[in-house]
């Protein structure tokens, strides 16, 4: 990067807070994808809103295509560096600003992590509840970007369900206030679309979030099945005895077996474990729970265990959260996918995925949200023996293809970003994609705000999701993915 | 039925604020419709964009109106997939329709309208919602997939037709609350919830706005989950609704729970007295006779809400019905003479107490003297900014919609 557009960044900001050292932009090169790697130019350090307008300003006038980061945990290669640009890391601004109680609101800066949030208004019997498995480490403002979901968000929805408002820099360096912790303003709702455009519209600066009261009650039962397809029964039973659990998780054989070699949770043997979680009011859990149990017992479940206390709780929840890093211990490598069918079509696509497995020769273990039908299969492979990524790579491809059919979606939580772009003509028309792109044109003519994200350019065929590497943040132990 | 066929003039029963549009455009099909609109856009033909016209008189008045789009013949269920509950509805499908469907499968959208003739794509783009917000939010917050008609003809869809999903940008919310400024919805997918088990609703009834207001902090601050919790005010009486639909027994837990809180005992009621209240609840502000506006605030500032009716009361501005959900947002009829309400408007978007204050009903002389949607927002900012790409001729709602 021309060295004067560097030092209109260190004159702005502070020099301390513009890096460029090779050695210290390497942390940047990618996020939690880490197959996706590309080197910034520049890594930017703002402390403020007022920081974060004056680089995008610089960006805007220079030319110089920027990337927010949170706390780069992303799994889509949404915070993937551009060649020849910026990174904005928005670490820094991380200050809790207000916590207002009465109104259950809580206003914070991007880079305060999801967990901290509820760490701070717990005392006060609330929580925020969106809940991706790496909220100790991941960003409210990664979380804006991503919409991010969660093992809950089947009851409590999306973090696009949560925010009220938030402050914004748009790519031409306006500051904005999009939303309002009142309810109901007037004219469309920019903050939706906000919400989940993955970094591509705006740099968000500052999130109004609502807070929910703990429930009263919490239980959660485990039920081992001889089938997948027994389980999926099962699921359907609940929800149309009109149930609406705030979890519903599912784990086939080849998972529970890596969860089993890496965390011990003691599920008992078992084809499929179902996990259902109910919450709420203590009679209403205690009523819905009853008829939860029978349904398991009816659809065929070979033996159900009821948490009776919160460790118990802990180590069933444990063992599904640390089924993704568990693979490990049985592959060499592996895929994690993120796909979407109709819940009614599980056991179809589930079936073509064990096909699939068979035919290829490959492992695939599945743990997913059955409630809302979000599939993480886990595809095992050796990338030391020839041939095996590439293997991976397209039967991880074919399994976004079941979920377009079975009429899904390509993702349904970890973003499109870099990673999935180019399956977005699977979903999409060319003209909706094209309204998609208008969208972003309006915002950002220039083209600089996050670049090479989400909408596929060019068009290139056959791309497909790369393989998971362990990210520092899961080596380190301070976070699992889902 | 060709384009030309499904065009006719415009009479005085589709007037919007005394305005008869030229010409009224009632599609059969979504690509009838687009080819409307794109014509419309080509000869930039100012249009209003029609559901069941029970909404249509929000919005500025227009000078003109060279089109009506109606969505009356674009009214099929397009497919219930009640074991994923999802729903996908053409834009013109009444509301009341479609959650008749939607019974029969013992589920329903969760949101409530005043109008029997509220359909699908005008609850959409007005994102106007009942009691039900309380727990359920508002259309947007169920919304999971739209087709929509630009204006260049284009049929283009974003999100789909599963609950979870982050692929692409999400148009389906920017349209909502969107007042046919953007594009036309031509249909909607919604995520759906089981019908309750039991409902039950408990009735408390004041003299005194500041006691209904602590009864109102004491049960936000409990475990008491309410599916509907709502306040109503009108000469003086003041009354708070709580609505707890779960199971039996659950319900019934929730509602001793919720009378132990109380300061005074409540009505309860169940079944068709209840149906019957809500529904109530719900047309009051839309009574004849007066202006209707709609306002919010923080849910704390209950009792300062409450103040402020009493002095634009005294001012000689009468109150007719103020119907409101607890969690901040609620509707006021006002009756009095037309320079009394637009004191009482300015009085009310001065006050620090409430915001987003907007009419929703007047007479065209009231509309004439104030903008009806308030000061702009930096969401409107950016609406307009959108617009400019998405309407590219200014024709959609043009100077009627918020943006």
């Amino acid at each position: 990067m021309d060295q004067r557009i560097v030092e209109q960044f260190r004159d702005a900001i502070g020099p301390e807070a513009v890096l460029t050292e090779p050695v210290q932009l390497v942390t940047y090169e990618c996020d939690a994808l880490p197959h996706l790697r590309s080197m910034p130019d520049v890594v930017l350090l703002p402390r403020s809103a007022a920081d974060v307008q004056k680089i995008v300003r610089i960006c805007d006038r220079e030319g110089v295509p920027f990337v927010a980061r949170g706390h780069g945990t992303g799994l889509s290669g949404g915070a993937l560096p551009v060649a020849g640009g910026v990174v904005i890391t928005l670490a820094k601004l991380n200050r809790v600003l207000e916590i207002d109680i009465p109104n259950r609101r809580v206003t914070v800066e991007p880079g305060v992590t999801n967990l901290e949030i509820t760490r701070q208004v717990a005392p006060h019997g609330y929580y925020y509840a969106p809940d991706p498995s790496s909220q100790q480490v991941c960003s409210l403002g990664g979380n804006v970007a991503e919409n991010s979901g969660g093992a809950h968000c089947l009851k409590y929805g999306f973090t696009v369900h949560h925010i009220l408002a938030v402050e914004a820099v748009l790519p031409n360096g306006e500051l904005v206030q999009i939303g309002s912790p009142l309810a109901d303003a007037p004219g469309p709702d920019v903050l939706g679309l906000l919400v989940g455009s993955e970094g591509t519209l705006a740099v968000v600066t500052k999130v109004v979030v609502r807070i929910l009261r703990k429930p009263e009650s919490v239980q959660t039962l485990l039920a081992a099945f001889n089938s997948t397809s027994e389980a999926g029964a099962a699921v359907s039973e609940i929800i149309a005895a009109g149930i609406v659990p705030a979890a519903v998780e599912m784990m086939d054989a080849v998972a529970i077996e890596a969860a089993e070699a890496a965390v011990h949770p003691n599920f008992p043997p078992a084809d499929t474990i179902l996990i259902v979680e109910l919450d709420g009011p203590s009679a209403e859990v205690a009523e819905l729970f009853g008829i939860v149990e029978a349904t398991c017992r009816n659809a065929g479940a070979t033996r159900i265990e009821v948490a009776q206390d919160e460790a118990q709780r802990g180590r069933i929840w444990k063992g599904r959260k640390a089924a993704f890093a568990a693979m490990g211990r049985i592959s060499p490598n592996y895929y994690v996918q993120d796909g979407v069918v109709p819940r009614t079509k599980l056991p179809e696509v589930m079936a073509r995925i064990r096909q699939l497995a068979e035919r290829e020769g490959i492992r695939i273990g599945n743990v997913f949200h059955a409630g809302d039908g979000n599939l993480h299969p886990l595809i095992c492979y050796d990338e030391r023996i020839e041939g095996q990524s590439a293997l991976a790579e397209r039967v991880a491809g074919e399994i976004l293809i079941y979920c377009v059919e079975a009429g899904g979606s390509i993702t349904g939580e970890h973003g499109v970003g870099a990673d999935k772009k180019e399956f977005m003509p699977r979903m999409f028309s060319e003209d909706s994609l094209d309204v998609m792109q208008s969208v972003r044109d309006a915002l950002d003519p220039k083209r600089l705000c996050n670049p090479g994200k989400v909408l596929p350019t060019p068009r290139l065929c056959g791309e497909v999701p790369g393989p998971y590497r362990e990210h520092p943040i899961e080596r380190a132990g301070l976070g699992e993915r889902f | 039925m060709s384009v030309s066929e499904a065009l006719r003039p415009g009479t005085a029963e589709d007037a919007i604020d005394g305005v008869v549009p030229l010409r009224v455009a009632l599609p059969e099909s979504p690509e009838d419709l687009a080819r409307v609109l794109a014509d419309a856009s080509r000869e930039r033909q100012l249009t209003v964009l029609r559901g069941g016209g029970s909404k249509i008189g929000w919005g500025r008045v227009a000078d003109r109106i060279d089109l009506v789009i109606g969505t009356a013949r674009l009214g099929r269920l397009v497919a219930h997939r009640y074991g994923d509950m999802t729903v996908t509805a053409q834009a013109g499908m009444p509301l009341a329709t479609l959650n008749r469907h939607l019974f029969e499968h013992r589920q329903h959208l969760p949101v409530e309208s005043a109008f029997e003739d509220a359909t699908v794509g005008g609850i959409i783009a007005t994102n106007d919602a009942g009691p039900m917000r309380h727990r359920f939010g508002t259309p947007r917050d169920l919304l999971i997939g739209v087709t929509l008609a630009m204006t260049d003809g284009r049929l283009v869809t974003a999100g789909g037709t599963v609950v979870k999903n982050v692929a692409g940008y999400d148009l389906g919310k920017l349209v909502s609350g969107s007042h046919g400024t953007l594009a036309v919805i031509v249909d909607a997918t919604f995520k759906l919830l089981p019908l309750p088990l039991a409902s039950m609703t408990l009735v408390g009834s004041y003299v005194d706005g500041v006691a209904l207001a602590r009864d109102v902090a004491a049960l936000h601050g409990s475990q008491v989950e309410l599916t509907s919790f709502d306040v109503y005010a009108a000469n003086g009486r003041w009354v708070l609704l709580m609505r707890m639909a779960s199971s039996p027994a659950a319900t019934e837990a929730q509602a001793a729970e919720a009378r132990r809180l109380l300061s005074s005992a409540p009505t309860v009621l169940s079944g068709d007295e209840e149906a019957a209240l809500w529904g109530e609840q719900i047309r009051a502000p839309w009574l004849e006779g007066g202006t209707v506006l709609r306002l919010s605030w923080l849910p704390s500032n209950l009792p300062a809400v409450i103040a402020l009716l009493a002095r634009l009361q005294s001012r000689g501005c009468r109150v007719a019905a103020f119907a409101g959900r607890t969690m901040g947002a609620g509707l006021l009829r006002l009756e009095g003479e037309d320079s009394t309400v637009l004191a009482a408007v300015g009085d009310l978007r001065a006050a620090g107490e409430v915001g987003h204050v907007v009419i929703l009903r007047a007479n065209r002389r009231v509309k004439e003297q104030i903008d009806v949607w308030g000061p702009s927002t930096g969401a409107i900012e950016v609406g307009r900014v959108l617009k400019r790409k998405f309407d590219p001729q200014n024709i959609l709602n043009a100077g009627r919609g918020p943006i």
